[in-house]
């Protein structure tokens, strides 16, 4: 047991089978007092449930001697796994000790039969029909008093491979898979703790989709781990497909364009965060799972930090928040500059600039709205285009962008360089969903700064800093830790302190357990003088 | 209403920003030539007596504003008669700080464009942050505080360093003896910036530990008061007293002067985008005051006047003066002299005096109750 690969199903299987004790007992009372479904009432509801759906299967076996029947969605189980365990000698060999017309009889004999693969006794067809679409296979008889079901489902998804939207140069090269299994036990096999809990829910009222909460028990704060379950359990829509859907669900109902959850494809940022306090929500079916709460610099900090020398984690650090001001406030400012306070520039880069503009037909917000548009449009064919025409975009767009235009005088060179680092810059952020915010809010201030030249983009700035001051997530103020400031939170905000200095969690994470780890004793030198002979 | 509250950092940046914000622009106590710095120094000490005055007034009844506490002080139809004229007068102060940012625009960097579309953007500004509420408010001002250091320090380094600065502009100091400066201090200093102050015995309610505040609110005092020095000292030496004395802006004919390596140069236009700030903190103050005080009077909750009222401040920043020389005259006389000696000292120590006067007679009313 202590062994075992896959801690977690451990977790759940005797969560299942703490229920199973309690609602067994009451079950063998109502068994008394209730009509047994019988194999054919049984045969008859799960066959009107699916309808004539191919991948229902319904064999004859036989089971301890007994005529039963096997039902089995084709689709959701292990069928390897299946021939396996079931039709092993043993299953079929008479037990004569054993009554298995009594309840207790079939207890006992899935103890001996079953013990140890999650198996299930179920007594309606709802319930074998939902245990079914879990994954499960389900033997009835018509002499056993109760269902039996046994879970296997299909874990034969895609293997886990490289991150691919979020790469780093140093750090493991795991990412999350479809299949939530196999990304649970990717952060259980880093977070070695009992206390690493994980709580399952299933949303969508069609799909039924499972969605699980991970949480350090003694670390994270019980009131945000509880709003997080309070959130999932009032979702109430009929499919969910990735953990998008729950994002959208989940956060707080502001009109923002800056994203109030961290997803994430790294189960290192995950087991990361989750030490830090924070929840991670983990959603069937896709490799990306959410983290809240979420502050705004959160979107700055790759897992990559903590693994390189952390000068040059800092330093990496400052260049992403220069990039994030850059993409926002270049093109605004180039088009403020030089439609309304050209005396900013120095004079010969302005007669420069001018000297280049001449023959451009368009104001300069026109020429920044075109090039702006065009970028994101090529970018968007970049993601969509089928990968073997991939090349021709980034061809065309280069030549477009970069040199056709400026020849056809529709736009100046300078224009060229402003989209060039713009575009560059977006790549920085390390989360995909802040470079969304960022491109669209610098689309916003583009027109503004046409209108209002730089009073009006700073301006725009303020009304941003107000909005980003007034969103929270799970109730964290969305700017913590610099407004409301925190100088205890500062080491790990906009540099990064050694790890020996990083002692404690974020304090607007308000953690049950304030203290990461102990005050640290520092290497020095040891003394060498017998051998250097001073 | 839900309550709002602020940290002692917030409180700090905040009074900072309040204290700097229009003042650094606009420059005060420039008429008093080399003197200037001095007045401003002294004023500070007196500014600290001031904003300790407001703060006791808080103390002696915490999560009580202005408004609440003239109810106690005077019952609430008094209180609501005077509320009136405090409510003007915040709005009233509000849309002249617009009308200083406006006409500092209009000035400086957008000669072209109408002040009423000015007035409205900003104003628009101003109704957003003020709707979220103040403690937005607070964490805006928290964030842009380091910035606004950042600058006023890196301009005194520019200025050095292109050379500007000549120690002689600085004197003669006291030329003409003390009385002028006491002259600038009464009313001018005292009331601008420092008796403005009292727009946080409306803000002073919110902060979550009013007990340990009373260190910042006086260290907030001593910091911009000494920024606001310091300032003054470097526009009279970069500039000399007769330029200081007659510039609209001092600070924006100082930025001027900065050249460095012909790169660095007219840097005014940035100096002014980051000055804007303070006013735009300062005027959302006085703003967030003045829908307080309607809050009390019709017991809605502010953000429901926040848009109308804007509007209207909106308007009357246009309409207040019809030019610069008329707003400046009313700022410099009618203001300082009629509207803030009573609204900043008159009624907020006549109320201090009652309040002192009621909670001692409730506590020996205490002590009587209690030996008997």
């Amino acid at each position: 047991m202590l062994t075992s690969e896959r801690p977690f199903v451990r977790v759940r299987r005797k969560l299942r089978e703490a229920k199973n004790t309690i609602s067994s007992e009451d079950k063998q009372l109502s068994i008394l007092e209730n009509e047994m479904i019988s194999l054919h009432e049984l045969k008859e509801s799960i066959l009107s449930a699916f309808g004539q759906t191919a991948d229902l299967i319904m064999e004859q076996v036989r089971i301890a001697e007994e005529e039963g029947i096997l039902f089995y969605l084709n689709s959701t189980i292990d069928k390897s796994q299946l021939q396996q365990t079931l039709m092993n000698k043993h299953t079929n060999q008479p037990n004569s000790s054993l009554d298995l017309k009594t309840v207790e009889g079939i207890q006992d004999f899935c103890e001996q039969m079953f013990g140890g693969s999650g198996y299930k006794l179920t007594q309606t067809a709802e319930e074998a029909i939902n245990e079914l679409l879990d994954g499960s296979f389900v033997i009835a008889s018509k002499n056993f008093p109760l269902i039996i079901s046994i879970g296997m489902p299909n874990t034969n998804l895609r293997q886990v491979a490289e991150p691919t939207s979020q790469t780093v140069i140093r750090g493991p090269k795991d990412s999350f898979v479809e299949a939530s299994s196999i990304n649970l036990s990717l952060i259980r096999r880093r977070i070695r703790n009992s206390n690493l809990r994980f709580e399952e829910f299933s949303i969508g009222s069609e799909t039924k989709t499972k969605v699980y909460i991970g949480y350090m028990n003694e670390i994270a704060n019980e009131k945000i781990v509880e709003e997080v379950r309070k959130r999932l359990n009032k979702i109430n829509v009929s499919a969910i497909f990735e953990s998008g859907n729950i994002e959208e669900l989940l956060v707080d109902k502001t009109l923002t364009v800056f994203p109030l959850a961290f997803n994430t494809e790294r189960p290192d940022t995950v087991a990361g965060e989750l030490m830090e306090g924070k929840i991670c929500i983990v959603v069937d079916g896709t490799p990306f799972a959410l983290l809240v709460p979420v502050v705004f610099t959160d979107f700055f900090i790759s897992s990559e930090d903590y693994y390189h020398h952390y000068m040059i984690s800092s330093f990496l650090r400052v260049i992403r928040y220069i990039s994030f001001m850059i993409v926002l406030i270049v093109p605004s400012a180039y088009v403020g500059i030089l439609t309304y306070h050209p005396e900013l520039v120095p004079t010969y880069l302005l007669i420069n600039i001018m000297a280049q503009r001449e023959g451009v037909p368009f104001p300069a917000v026109v020429e920044v709205l075109i090039m702006e548009f065009t970028f994101e449009i090529l970018r968007e064919a970049g993601i969509r285009m089928p990968r073997a025409v991939g090349q021709t975009v980034s061809i065309v767009g280069a030549l477009v962008i970069g040199q056709a235009a400026a020849e056809a005088g529709l736009i100046s060179n300078i224009m060229v360089i402003i989209v060039a680092i713009t575009a560059t810059a977006n790549f920085v952020a390390p989360v995909y969903s802040l470079s969304a915010a960022t491109r669209i809010l610098r689309l916003i201030l583009i027109p503004i700064a046409g209108f209002l030249g730089l009073y009006g983009v700073l301006l725009g700035l303020v009304v941003m800093v107000a909005h980003l001051a007034s969103l929270r997530s799970f109730g964290v103020p969305y700017l913590a830790p610099i407004a409301p400031l925190n100088m205890k939170d500062q080491k790990d905000v906009f540099i990064r302190f050694p790890y020996w200095g990083l002692r404690r969690r974020p304090s607007y994470l308000r953690t049950a357990e304030p203290i990461k780890q102990e005050k640290s004793d520092l290497n020095t030198p040891p003394d060498m003088q017998g051998r250097n002979g001073g | 209403m839900e309550k709002e509250n602020l940290s002692l950092t917030q409180l700090l940046a905040l009074e900072f920003i309040f204290l700097l914000g229009s003042a650094i622009i606009m420059g005060v106590g420039t008429e008093l030539r080399q003197n200037s710095w001095i007045a401003i120094a002294i004023a500070t000490v007196l500014g600290t007596g001031i904003m300790y005055l407001f703060y006791t007034l808080n103390e002696l009844l915490p999560n009580h504003n202005l408004f609440e506490i003239m109810e106690y002080g005077f019952t609430r139809p008094v209180a609501i008669f005077i509320s009136v004229f405090y409510i003007i007068y915040f709005l009233y102060i509000s849309s002249r700080l617009n009308r200083d940012f406006v006409e500092l625009i209009a000035t400086a960097i957008l000669p072209l464009t109408p002040i009423e579309v000015i007035s409205l953007t900003v104003m628009l500004v101003i109704i957003y942050i003020v709707y979220l509420g103040v403690e937005v408010l607070a964490r805006v001002s928290e964030i842009f505080f380091p910035y606004l250091l950042g600058f006023i320090f890196l301009l005194i380094v520019f200025l050095f360093a292109s050379g500007r600065i000549k120690l002689q502009n600085a004197q003669p100091m006291l030329g003409d003896g003390f009385m002028p400066v006491i002259k600038g201090i009464f009313p001018g200093l005292i009331t601008f910036p420092f008796g403005e102050l009292i727009v946080f015995t409306v803000i002073l309610s919110s902060v979550t530990h009013l007990k340990k505040a009373k260190k910042v609110v006086l260290l907030g005092v001593v910091m911009a008061g000494f920024s606001l020095t310091f300032a003054t000292v470097i526009m009279l030496m970069s500039l000399g007293a007769d330029t200081m004395e007659f510039s609209i802006f001092p600070l924006l004919s100082a930025a001027r002067k900065i050249s460095i390596a012909n790169f660095i140069e007219r840097t005014d236009a940035l100096v002014v985008f980051i000055m804007l700030l303070g006013i735009l903190v300062k005027s959302s103050l006085f703003f967030y005051a003045g829908l307080k005080g309607l809050e009390y009077i019709f017991r809605i909750p502010y953000r429901d006047f926040t848009f109308p009222i804007g509007m209207t401040v909106a308007c009357f920043t246009v309409w207040v003066s019809a030019n610069f020389a008329e707003h400046e005259e009313e700022g410099l006389v009618f203001v300082t002299r009629y509207l803030h000696p009573p609204m900043q000292f008159g009624i907020p120590f006549l109320l201090l005096g009652i309040i002192l006067w009621k909670t001692k007679k409730r506590q020996k009313a205490n002590k009587k109750s209690t030996a008997v």
